[in-house]
């Protein structure tokens, strides 16, 4: 069984430490939490994972092998795929399409990736959206056809980048579900990157928490939410017994 | 639910055809207008709008899709006519016009309908070579880089005596007055922009104009997509040129540069950029409007006295029209494909425009 692995990465913006030696591992079938205050360089190192980000040191390993030179769309088409924040999506095409380009990206015929793109909304349960155009779903429709997309081709990994912002607390318990069948059904290494920490101890097998470009704490849920040193990272002191957002999920 | 998405997907060939038709069927109206009226001026007109089509649909194949506003593919048209004059010409003018070509091109004489499809293939190669240098640019430095390669394909016309004849007027190129050869070219030039647009590459293409990152995050390999549309491009426009030396019977280098280059583009802008029956109708239109203009300057008798329009005031009065169209339409006249009027569209619309007209929002 492989690993996409971030093997020391660092990265530095004009001499700015955005990451430092940040070790991370997601695994097929799991879900790696990663969470950090605002900052911290979450977005930054899934860029680096993805192959929009060269890093300054490190390497990021894909069953061992490293990814260092390559494309954003070379990295894709090694089945590791992404979300953005804030979506992204093709905004004047329809729904489907938006999936539809994933397939024709990763080399299939337009009428395979229409197939495909078909069973994957019926698969999410969003297929009555096909036919809307991206631009006009509203919000939380947005993010799951962005995930859609994603998952278009299989890819063995998929990185989820603040999928929950501003969704409800039933919808995040939606997003969280659909996030587990993913890991469960489709046998994808999910790395999620959340500021909605609750729904994050209750999804992810394993959590890496990021501050200023450091991995402060790394381990099982139960860890994290034992761990002085996150919650001083979040509330700047130790004081406070709870993680301020622990709750939202509940 | 179930039911809806089970709903059995026409194919996109089938989806999208009524646009080349009805284009086609705008085509063929125009040829039959020329010959009902049958006066020579109005064919040579209509050649013209046919010649212009090619060009302008041309340009559509890879800046309509792409968003990346080339200012160079002129310079494939140029390539193209001088192919077809390499071509089609009778050896003996050759070897005055051209002294310095190969022996065994100097002895080729070819029909011009071979010659306008090796000429076409000519232009593409060359679209080719230089798409993959210019490829890899965006934005503004892309457009710059294109109007750098018209410049140098100009100036290599009109300085590589022996073989363009510098800028002297290259005469003996067979001149073709029927309308049909014109015809047939604008129709081939609308299928070969509308397969590619529903294409895997058009598709692909639009995608990285419209969310570039988003595009490279689907696997998108955004250079090669531009390229395939820069070359078949090239292809089109190498064929407008070759067709638009036999409408004249005469080629210069600087018919192809600084002139064409605007009012071409200008056509694609007006009728609107990304979508092909905005880029056909763009060239109807205008090209209308410029003869009518023509046509008030010369004068028009109104009883015994000739109202006639101040010499000049048509450049101008174009110049009107066109901001005032785009003051109003932004995207174009057309910002969306053409469609069968009655019942039998798809509720999905066309799939070959991505860009309709959605509001802003918050992403």
């Amino acid at each position: 069984m492989g690993q996409l692995e971030a093997d020391n990465i660092s990265v530095a913006f004009a001499g700015l430490k955005a990451l430092s030696d940040v070790r991370l591992s997601v695994t097929p079938g799991h879900i790696t939490g990663l969470i950090g205050p605002n900052g911290a360089g979450k977005t930054t190192l899934v860029n680096v994972l993805t192959g929009f980000q060269a890093p300054t040191a490190g390497a990021v390993r894909l069953d061992g092998h490293s990814l260092a030179g390559l494309q954003p769309h070379q990295v894709r088409r090694r089945g590791i795929a992404r979300t953005f924040q804030g979506g992204r999506l093709f905004r004047d095409l329809p729904v489907i399409d938006n999936l539809e380009v994933t397939g024709v990206g990763l080399g299939q015929s337009r009428r395979a990736a229409i197939a495909e793109a078909q069973a994957m909304l019926d698969w999410m349960g969003i297929a009555p959206l096909a036919d809307q155009i991206a631009g006009t779903l509203p919000y939380t429709d947005e993010r799951r056809v962005a995930i859609g997309r994603a998952l278009m081709g299989r890819p063995g990994y998929i990185l989820l980048d603040e999928p929950a912002a501003g969704m409800s607390a039933p919808e995040a318990a939606e997003l969280a579900a659909l996030i587990r069948r993913i890991a469960r059904d489709l046998n994808c290494g999910v790395l999620l990157i959340e500021h909605n920490v609750g729904l994050v101890l209750e999804t992810c097998d394993h959590i890496v928490v990021l501050d200023s470009g450091a991995v402060i704490e790394d381990g099982p849920p139960a860890q994290i939410r034992a761990s002085e040193t996150v919650r001083h990272a979040y509330m700047g002191t130790a004081a406070d017994s709870a993680l301020p957002v622990l709750e939202v999920m509940e | 639910m179930a039911q809806d998405a089970q709903k059995p997907q026409k194919s996109v060939l089938l989806r999208t055809i009524a646009t080349p038709l009805i284009l086609t069927a705008l085509m063929v109206a125009l040829a039959l207008l020329t010959l009902a009226v049958g006066s020579r001026p109005f064919n040579q007109t209509m050649i013209d709008i046919f010649v212009r089509v090619i060009l302008v649909v041309g340009l559509y194949i890879f800046v309509g899709n792409s968003g990346v506003l080339s200012f160079g593919h002129i310079g494939f048209t140029c390539l193209g006519a001088y192919a077809a004059a390499w071509l089609t010409m009778p050896p003996m003018m050759k070897e005055l016009s051209f002294p310095g070509l190969p022996d065994w091109l100097k002895a080729v004489q070819l029909p011009y309908g071979p010659g306008a499809v090796l000429a076409a293939l000519f232009a593409g190669v060359f679209a080719l070579l230089f798409g993959r240098v210019l490829m890899r640019l965006s934005g503004i430095a892309a457009s710059i880089a294109t109007f750098a390669m018209l410049a140098m394909i100009n100036t290599i016309y009109a300085n590589w005596e022996s073989v363009t004849a510098a800028t002297n007027s290259v005469v003996g190129i067979p001149i073709v007055r029927t309308i049909w050869p014109y015809m047939i070219g604008a129709i081939v030039a609308i299928f070969v922009a509308w397969l590619h647009a529903v294409s895997r590459f058009g598709l692909a293409l639009r995608a990285a104009r419209d969310e570039p990152t988003a595009a490279l995050a689907s696997g998108i390999d955004i250079p090669r997509v531009r390229l395939v549309a820069f070359g078949l491009s090239g292809v089109v426009m190498g064929l407008g040129g070759a067709l638009m030396a036999h409408s004249i019977g005469v080629v210069t280098p600087d018919t192809f540069y600084l002139g064409l280059t605007f009012i071409t583009l200008s056509m694609l802008v007006v009728g609107g950029m990304s979508t092909l029956s905005g880029a056909v109708s763009g060239v109807v239109i205008l090209s209308l409007l410029i003869q009518g203009l023509r046509w008030l300057e010369r004068g028009v008798p109104v009883g015994n006295t000739t109202f006639a329009l101040p010499g000049g005031l048509q450049e101008i009065l174009l110049g009107v029209v066109m901001i005032a169209i785009l003051a109003r339409r932004p995207n174009g006249l057309f910002s969306k494909e053409f469609a069968w009027p009655f019942g039998a569209r798809d509720r999905r619309g066309p799939a070959l425009a991505a860009t309709q007209t959605v509001p802003e929002g918050d992403a």
